[in-house]
């Protein structure tokens, strides 16, 4: 287990680097100069020249790519005062220290993930294991045709309408917004119940459907086939042996969607104006922000590369026969 | 000013469609109007002259605003973090809009009950004293006005404030006065202090005097009578000396005014709390008011959600306001429709202008650029914007808030705002210019998407070859601000400073600052023009002044035609039912902060 995580953390680095190096050069390709940020009224060349030289942008560009990388590492000072490591730098739109900006919005996307993907995993997995337990029963119908409408129900259309008829109208639920959980776990859940669910409904339905059909074909398979013949219920071999093996694919897939869930939590968060890195992303992307734009990408990378190993691991726990080496 | 919100924006600022950002001064305005809707009878009983007040005007306190009581906590739903929180970095009207609240300058625009404008002193005792024919100017500081810490504001603090303006890392804020302290219409006045007072230097007195710690005195070498405008600019804001941290005042600036920023509450992109300022002294102020405890400011809400937000009127919502986010113009019929929601809204004029801009290097014949304006559907332009609320058609380069406005409509757009192609098509003709190639370049944004397909088909009807160019948002002011650039028309806007033609005409058509980057989007150049704009810009008599900026408006447009006006911008704001004293503030583009209380 060890050398899995020590090689895999190995890999995970030159990825990252991979990816830091890619945006950080791709970033100077954009036809849009940095430097109209804070330009003010007349941008004349001079005033263009002044803001390059305030924001190190006046330097050839893998030394500046190099000064980025080796702040994470040591520190960096800055006008605005020292950065300690890991810096990220200040950002060229409001001059807020990167790393504490990310840090101060990822509990909303920590918590917006977390409980999406709880929603669609219980919902999704469960209602996938009903389909395939009742098949071609009349609540196979139903779910397997729901899924197939929630599937291209985009977060950007029934947010909004989730809004108008749950909060504005019908007034049954308050306007979602993050309130730290420590601070009021209550206040937390029902502040985002209605994020999570917008932000999974997708997910539901790929997972429903996926659970059901990997189900099933756990259900077809000899072991399974054996278990019966040897007369244990129907319920065992359900539980404890198809269940089991159905969920290495959705295991995998998972790992996958985690990128996608921080996409979709990108999109919520604009919808439900919740104050999280997809919004923050978004912004920095629109500002042409460096500083913001390479620790929000690096940060979100790290999360799912580190994400991914987990997932990984627990192939092993899931399915024994799955071996790390 | 640039179109919108920043230039950094320049993106962002044709998103002005939806929302003017830019700090600008308007004149006159359409002053207030809570009850829903607006018409033009406010502007125009503002386009007098603004006075610039007297002693008497300036002195403290404010008029009580009718049906006002103190306390509680309104909810401010704003699109857009704050990016600066330092004045000098102030030039955007969000940030302008909250510096009402936080800041001081030597001088402020009074907006009294009725709607009325006067430029008054605020930390001085009146609007200023000029003589040599405005080329000196005088300030005597008001006594009992403190910072947020209980020390007085000195004329110490007031230099400081001024020459720290000249430091590097300023180069988001407004430097007119700048370049009077150094005479120049460049960016090189940072020559005259190039470190700011952060070494040891400081400007000679004979620039800027402050013989005690109460009187400041400017020196000029040309007359300059705008300056009580120029000063009344949030960039222009007082710094505390002592608390000055050069870049890091952007995240804790010092409060002059009624309110002060809650320790630690500004989260970029989440919001932030303003309290009351307690050594704020009503007495010497006559323009704010401290009637609530709190300002709750959210960012990050869009003017869609925060109109939905606005129009449910439910829980919060009650409490809740704006100082800039707009009316989505999705949103408009619903607001016009209903009664209801129509009286919880507030409207008025912006001071930018949308023109269609001719490139001047390219379209040197000016029939073709008369087919053009006559053929031009200014209504469709107007249309994508939002209507009703999103504007007015326009028949000047300046707007209905500027002091000394005229409607002038020579070339019958306001007639025929569909576009007359007919008289276009003959024109035309008659030049021999028939199936003239033209390149339309038009942002790729949702307002302009709408209105480019009335445009080309116009001019097709006209019988012009149009090719039509969409441009990135995010670079299209680059691209077309570039000298060289391959487009013969296409949108822009501006908007005026201050409630004067002095800063809407000299950027925008001064053949002397056409280079890369410039606002002179038409790459306009007429020497008798600029001749006739230094000769207007050193009357010392600002109602002349201010006819002859008009007479000069109207002749650029009848006799060169450099740019078609489509419509003046105008931004519809809701409230919520709890909220009073909402009111217009034209200067300010939107919700005037200082006047809002909650009902009952």
């Amino acid at each position: 287990m060890l050398r899995f995580l020590f090689r895999r953390s190995l890999g995970a680095i030159v990825i990252l680097l991979l990816i830091s190096a890619f945006t950080f050069f791709l970033f100077f390709a954009a036809p849009k100069d940095p430097a109209l940020l804070s330009c003010g009224k007349n941008c004349t060349p001079d005033a263009i020249a002044l803001i390059h030289k305030n924001l190190g942008l006046d330097k050839p560009i893998p030394v500046q790519y190099w000064d980025f990388m080796s702040g994470i590492v040591t520190g960096r000072d800055f006008a605005q005062g020292p950065c300690p490591a890991p810096c990220f730098g200040y950002s060229f739109a409001n001059g807020d220290p990167v790393w504490d900006t990310i840090i101060d919005r990822f509990p909303t996307t920590i918590s917006l993930t977390i409980g999406g993907a709880a929603v669609f995993l219980t919902v999704g997995l469960g209602t996938g294991m009903i389909a395939a337990w009742k098949q071609g029963k009349l609540v196979d119908k139903v779910f397997s045709s729901a899924s197939l409408v929630l599937s291209s129900m985009q977060i950007y259309f029934i947010g909004p309408i989730v809004l108008a008829l749950l909060v504005y109208n019908l007034e049954i639920l308050g306007q979602p917004k993050y309130v730290n959980f420590t601070d009021n776990p209550a206040a937390w859940f029902m502040g985002l119940l209605i994020p999570w669910c917008v932000l999974s409904v997708i997910f539901t339905a790929q997972y429903t459907r996926m659970a059901r059909s990997s189900m099933i074909e756990q259900l077809a398979e000899e072991h399974v086939r054996t278990a019966r013949a040897k007369g244990m219920t129907r319920g065992t071999v359900f539980f404890r042996y198809a269940w089991r093996g159905s969920l290495i694919p959705i295991v995998t897939i998972f790992g996958i969607d985690l990128g996608s869930l921080f996409g979709g939590a990108m999109i919520t968060e604009q919808t439900f104006a919740l104050p999280g890195l997809g919004t923050l992303a978004v912004k920095s992307v629109r500002d042409t922000d460096l500083p913001m734009v390479m620790g929000v990408m690096l940060f979100a990378a790290a999360f799912i590369v580190l994400f991914n190993i987990i997932v990984d691991a627990c192939y092993a726990f899931i399915d024994p026969r799955v071996r790390l080496s | 000013m640039s179109s919108n919100r920043t230039r950094r924006t320049h993106a962002t600022l044709v998103a002005l469609a939806a929302g003017a950002l830019v700090l600008t001064a308007c004149s006159s305005g359409a002053g207030t109007n809570t009850e829903g809707g607006n018409d033009r009878s406010g502007a125009e009983a503002q386009r007098s002259q603004i006075a610039f007040g007297d002693a008497a005007a300036s002195k403290g306190a404010a008029e009580e605003v009718p049906g006002a009581r103190k306390g509680g906590t309104i909810k401010v739903y704003q699109r857009d973090t704050y990016s600066h929180l330092d004045p000098a970095q102030i030039y955007v009207s969000d940030e302008g809009a909250l510096a009402t609240l936080l800041f001081r300058k030597l001088t402020t625009y009074h907006m009294d009950n009725k709607g009325k404008y006067t430029v008054v002193g605020d930390l001085a005792t009146d609007s200023g004293q000029s003589s040599d024919g405005g080329k000196t100017w005088k300030y005597t500081l008001k006594d009992n006005v403190k910072w947020e810490d209980g020390s007085p504001i000195t004329a110490k603090d007031i230099r400081h404030s001024i020459e720290r303006t000249f430091a590097p890392f300023i180069t988001d804020g407004p430097y007119y006065l700048q370049q009077w302290l150094a005479d120049t219409n460049s960016t090189d006045y940072r020559k005259l202090l190039k470190d700011g007072p952060y070494k040891g230097k400081h400007l000679p007195d004979s620039v800027l005097e402050t013989p005690d710690d109460k009187t400041i005195v400017f020196h000029f070498k040309s007359p300059h009578p705008d300056l009580p405008y120029a000063l009344a600019m949030a960039g222009y804001a007082a710094v505390q000396e002592k608390k000055d941290t050069k870049e890091k005042y952007d995240k804790a600036p010092q409060s002059s005014g009624p309110y002060k920023i809650k320790p630690g509450s500004f989260k970029s992109g989440k919001g932030m709390t303003l309290v009351r300022n307690t050594e704020w002294d009503p007495k010497t102020d006559n323009s704010r008011h401290q009637y609530v405890d709190k300002f709750d400011i959210q960012f990050g809400v869009s003017y869609p959600d925060s109109t939905q937000r606005l129009i449910a009127d439910n829980s919060d919502n009650q409490t809740a306001v704006s100082f800039n986010n707009q009316v989505d113009a999705a949103s408009m019929q619903t607001v016009s429709n209903d009664p209801k929601v129509k009286k919880r809204s507030t409207s008025g004029y912006q001071p930018y202008v949308g023109v269609i801009n001719f490139n001047m290097k390219r379209i040197k014949d000016k029939k073709v650029r008369e087919a053009l304006a006559y053929a031009m559907p200014t209504q469709a332009v107007l249309d994508a914007y939002g209507t009703p609320g999103g504007g007015e058609l326009a028949g000047s380069y300046i707007s209905p808030t500027v002091t000394g406005y005229k409607d002038i409509d020579p070339y019958g757009k306001l007639k025929k705002p569909l576009g007359d192609v007919a008289k276009a098509k003959k024109i035309l003709k008659d030049a021999g210019k028939t199936g003239m190639k033209i390149t339309f370049a038009y942002m790729n944004a949702p307002e302009p998407q709408k209105y480019s397909v009335s445009i080309v088909d116009n001019l097709k009807k006209a019988g012009f070859d149009v090719q039509p160019k969409d441009l990135p948002s995010d670079t299209y002011y680059d691209v077309i601000g570039k000298v060289d650039n391959k487009f013969d028309i296409y949108a822009s806007a501006w908007g005026a400073d201050w409630p004067s033609a002095s800063t809407v005409l000299p950027p925008t058509m001064d053949g002397r600052q056409v280079q890369d980057g410039s606002p002179n989007y038409s790459h306009y150049d007429n020497p008798e023009v600029s001749k006739e704009m230094d000769r207007i810009a050193k009357m010392s008599d600002q109602e002349k002044a201010s006819e002859e900026w008009f007479k000069l408006n109207e002749k650029i447009l009848k006799e060169d035609l450099p740019a078609i006006p489509t419509f003046y911008y105008k931004q519809i704001q809701l409230h919520g039912s709890k909220v009073g004293g909402v009111v217009n503030n034209d200067i300010i583009s939107g919700v005037d902060p200082t006047k809002l209380f909650l009902k009952k």
